[in-house]
């Protein structure tokens, strides 16, 4: 019997230790790193970026711990276990959130230091991670939207110069909207629009309207935010543009590759695409066409560190060093991501460059889109333009609904 | 009380032996999940930082002020009333049909299974494809709605889905509840003269009522939670027509920062099935004799 019980004790001990195991322990002498991983390439490179990092600061001990996947609820669930990385890779989308929690280290003391050249980055970049005058992340990288066009199809159409205007572009997309084999159906369109906020938005600024003003109140009921919106729907409905949903594609760039249209509104993600999947279309890249003023919409990402790190110091040196001349340096030239340094832009050369050219330009007078409001405030958006695309609504009468939404509080 | 002999201790203590590691670990797994989620339902708590007030029953008032809480319950609820049934019936159905001498039964047994073990993921990405607006299901009928855009048919497809994947499952299940229906009653019927309908109806639908409790039973709480298709194939949209409770929590929990509010409404959704297998209890439990 006692036999038994030493062994019944035995499995019982095995079994917690089997059980906690799983528990993620941290080592707290190295200073952690986690990003997403893409794909193993980008992986690579970051890897290689910390290798050099690492002959020159060899004191540091750090650890590249790359998140392959649901990335944001992970950070926020390691955050909640205080288990987070010493350094993250922030989306400007989600930097709201966590600026207004407080959970991430105010960066003006380290970014004071005059080596480190503040006012070297795209201020619009810099914008997403601050609220007031404190800053909160370091941008690693962005993507502004621009127009990508087919070449041959303006060609074939007689157009010597992709559109400039609101006007231009309604026009030229009509006139690149056709039908071939004679089903009474567009088989080519002018121009794929996402019914997405933020394509929106890029229309918006430039038409001078704002979906939250400086004040914090709602901009959406407002003239210049309604006109655009409705040149915005106006496109579709009249038949100069479509979604993607419509040709039974998952998003524009997929129309824009297999050739079922001529214009289309994307950035950087892209580029990779058609220069892998779709090698025979004939592309240029040029500003977004101008409404009352040039505007664009930037999506950025940056390097933050939690409040709670007790690496700090060195937590810094890698932001530092991976934002630096240097470390910028040998990620753009490999890779496809743009410096959020105007300096190494110039360096390197890349204003030269056609095509990166129009990403650094348009970086100049883009925008990104945050709110203040509740995180809820994203999916309303989104159902109210679901109102108009999918259910018949006008404009006004979606944004009325999002704005009493929004008003009455629930999303608190 | 007799002291057990010391082989009944024995047997005792390798009982506990069994039941100890599964026990630790549903324990770990499951209950204090459970009772943690109650727990925090009373907090209001962004999970990113240690700032947990307590609310008292405030997620809960909120909830039910939420007209999206009140939308999603009435999307599951119809979710639900739509897929079982017709998933019940036509498992039995192609289970009755799948226990006849017909040529090439294994085949249509293993093609009616194969998308109950199909990763949700994959059968969601297909039934994309299918329903979309050029898709096969349009060409096919010489439609032009996008099933998945339009607030009207998206559920539908969503319940198409679950309903195609989940009734060769349950297939399964009453293939083997047929198999314990005695040869002899059918032969009993087939000499008074009954058809293959009658003795459908008359003979394997009675015998067959454990296991119908039982699919209802699963059905019913897998329904109730559905999650995947919807996170892939729609996301909760068209305006809100897909998004169902579980959605409801996950988008509070993970992407509005609405932990304790999220975890109030996993509990309302608990209490829901709870109530609704107690109905079925009630009311649809086959005697036992």
């Amino acid at each position: 019997m006692s036999k038994l019980t030493t062994c019944w004790r035995y499995v019982l001990v095995l079994s917690i230790v089997f059980t906690f195991s799983g528990c993620q322990s941290t080592d707290t002498k190295l200073t952690r790193l986690s990003g997403w991983s893409s794909n193993p390439v980008e992986e690579k490179l970051v890897a290689g970026v910390l290798a050099d990092f690492h002959r020159e600061k060899p004191a540091v001990n750090f650890k590249y711990e790359p998140i392959p996947g649901n990335y944001t609820e992970k950070i926020q669930l390691m955050l909640g276990t205080h288990t987070a990385p010493d350094v993250f890779y922030l989306r400007g989308e989600t930097a709201p959130s966590y600026m207004r929690f407080n959970v991430l280290e105010p960066l003006n003391q380290y970014a004071a230091d005059t080596t480190f050249r503040i006012d070297d980055f795209y201020p619009a970049l810099l914008k997403s991670f601050q609220k007031g005058d404190t800053l909160y992340g370091v941008p690693k990288d962005f993507n502004p939207y621009v127009l990508f066009y087919n070449k041959a199809m303006f060609g074939e159409a007689g157009l010597t110069h992709p559109p400039q205007n609101w006007k231009e572009l309604e026009a030229f997309s009509r006139r690149m909207t056709k039908d071939t084999n004679g089903d009474g159906k567009p088989d080519q369109y002018g121009l794929v629009l996402e019914p997405t906020i933020e394509m929106i938005m890029a229309f918006v600024y430039q038409n001078g309207g704002d979906f939250q003003k400086e004040d914090g109140t709602l901009g959406i009921l407002d003239k210049n935010f309604l006109d655009a919106l409705e040149y915005y729907v106006r496109l579709y409905r009249t038949g100069a543009a479509t979604i993607p949903s419509d040709l039974s594609a998952k998003w524009n760039g997929e129309c824009f590759g297999t050739k079922k249209c001529a214009m289309v509104i994307s950035s950087g993600w892209l580029i990779p695409e058609l220069r892998t999947n779709y090698n025979d279309v004939d592309w240029g890249v040029a500003e977004l066409p101008v409404g009352r003023q040039k505007a664009t919409i930037v999506f950025t990402n940056a390097y933050a560190m939690p409040k709670e790190s007790i690496h700090k110091k060195d937590g810094w040196q890698i932001i530092d060093y991976l934002t630096s001349q240097d470390g910028l340096k040998s990620v753009v030239k490999q890779g496809l991501a743009l410096p959020p340094r105007r300096s190494v832009a110039q360096n390197l050369g890349l204003y030269n460059d056609p095509v990166k050219r129009v990403f650094l330009q348009s970086a100049e007078f883009a925008r990104t889109f945050q709110t203040t409001l509740p995180e809820r405030w994203y999916e309303e958006a989104s159902v109210a333009l679901q109102m108009i695309y999918f259910d018949n609504k006008t404009p006004r009468e979606a944004m009325e609904a999002l704005n009493r939404q929004i008003e009455s509080g629930i999303l608190q | 009380m007799p002291q057990p002999s010391t082989r009944q201790r024995d047997m005792i203590t390798i009982a506990w032996l069994f039941l100890g590691f599964p026990l630790l670990l549903i324990g770990l797994f499951v209950f204090f999940p459970i009772g943690y989620s109650l727990f925090i339902s009373f907090f209001d708590w962004n999970l990113v930082t240690n700032q947990r007030t307590f609310i008292g029953l405030a997620n809960y008032t909120r909830l039910f002020s939420d007209s999206l809480f009140w939308k999603s319950t009435g999307n599951t609820i119809l979710y639900t009333i739509g897929v079982v049934p017709i998933q019940t019936f036509l498992a039995l159905f192609l289970a009755f049909v799948m226990n006849q001498k017909i040529r090439g039964r294994s085949f249509f047994r293993a093609a009616f299974y194969i998308p109950a073990i199909t990763s949700s993921v994959v059968t969601s990405t297909l039934f994309i494809a299918l329903f979309s607006k050029q898709g096969l299901i349009n060409q096919l009928f010489g439609l032009e709605n996008d099933w998945l855009t339009n607030p009207n048919t998206a559920m539908l497809t969503i319940m198409a889905n679950n309903i195609w994947t989940t009734s060769g499952y349950f297939m399964v299940s009453f293939l083997a509840g047929l198999q314990s229906i005695p040869n002899s009653l059918y032969e009993a019927a087939r000499i008074d003269g009954a058809s293959t309908w009658q003795q459908f109806w008359k003979i394997t639908v009675p015998m067959v009522r454990p296991v119908t409790y039982f699919v209802l039973v699963l059905g019913l709480i897998g329904c109730f939670q559905v999650f995947d298709q919807i996170f892939i194939m729609s996301a909760g949209g068209p305006v809100n027509s897909t998004t169902t409770l579980s959605y409801y929590v996950y988008v509070n929990g993970f992407k509005y920062f609405k932990l304790g509010y999220a975890a109030a409404a996993a509990i309302v959704l608990a209490v829901l099935i709870f109530s609704a297998n107690q109905v079925q209890n009630r009311y649809f439990k086959p005697e036992v004799d």
